[in-house]
């Protein structure tokens, strides 16, 4: 299974990395489970744009800089 | 609520249903090694009941930051996944139920008989679902734990 959805670039495992946050640490600040996270950084799952946002908040960046379109 | 109390609830109801589903399917081929008392029957139906209003309370009045953890998307995929997989399933089932009948000689017996087919497969179908869904749930509890 590839890091990337086949329609979505993402860079989450590495911001969350340099925030020097765990899975568990950033699905609790955002609010969401810790599979979210999980299938989001492994490609596996395209979030919403309210989660993408909810995420992209807790690592104070931009969805821009989450998520890129391939 | 949290990911352990619904691993627990939704397990315990999963596992009752599938010993009872079990017990019927085994006595439709005649091979219940012991008798349970009907009333018994009511039990799987009871813990459905209290199992589902706790939960719908916990969502309606509980903890709205975990809440939005519980029940966020990626669960409600997850189930909707796992009911997809349910229904299709139950209407294979369903209809190798209905092909495996004896039409030829059908009565009430019969008809009788069909009906707990069919409610014994759909309540094991549903029981193992459960059990799927609060595995993801034990796996969330033991992450939580380990962090």
């Amino acid at each position: 299974m590839g890091k990337h959805h086949e329609n979505l670039l993402n860079n989450l495992e590495e911001l969350r990395k340099k925030a020097g946050l765990t899975q568990q640490e950033l699905s609790e600040a955002a609010e969401v489970s810790r599979k979210s996270i999980n299938a989001i950084e492994n490609g596996v799952y395209v979030p919403s744009t309210v989660l993408a946002l909810k995420i992209a908040k807790t690592l104070g960046c931009k969805v821009e800089d989450l998520f890129k379109l391939p | 609520m949290s990911y352990f109390r619904r691993f627990l609830i939704v397990s315990v109801c999963g596992v009752v249903q599938i010993f009872f589903a079990s017990y019927v399917l085994l006595g439709l081929l005649n091979l219940n090694f012991f008798e349970l008392p009907s009333d018994s029957f009511l039990l799987p139906g009871i813990l459905i009941i209290l199992g589902s209003s706790y939960l719908t309370i916990s969502y309606y009045l509980g903890d709205k930051k975990l809440n939005n953890m519980l029940y966020d998307e990626y669960s409600a995929l997850r189930y909707y996944k796992l009911g997809a997989i349910g229904y299709a399933i139950n209407g294979f089932g369903v209809f190798l139920i209905f092909s495996m009948q004896d039409w030829s000689n059908w009565d009430l017996t019969s008809a009788n008989r069909m009906i707990y087919q069919i409610a014994a497969f759909a309540w094991m179908v549903f029981g193992f679902l459960m059990l799927i869904f609060s595995w993801g749930d034990y796996q969330e509890y033991h992450a939580e734990r380990s962090s």
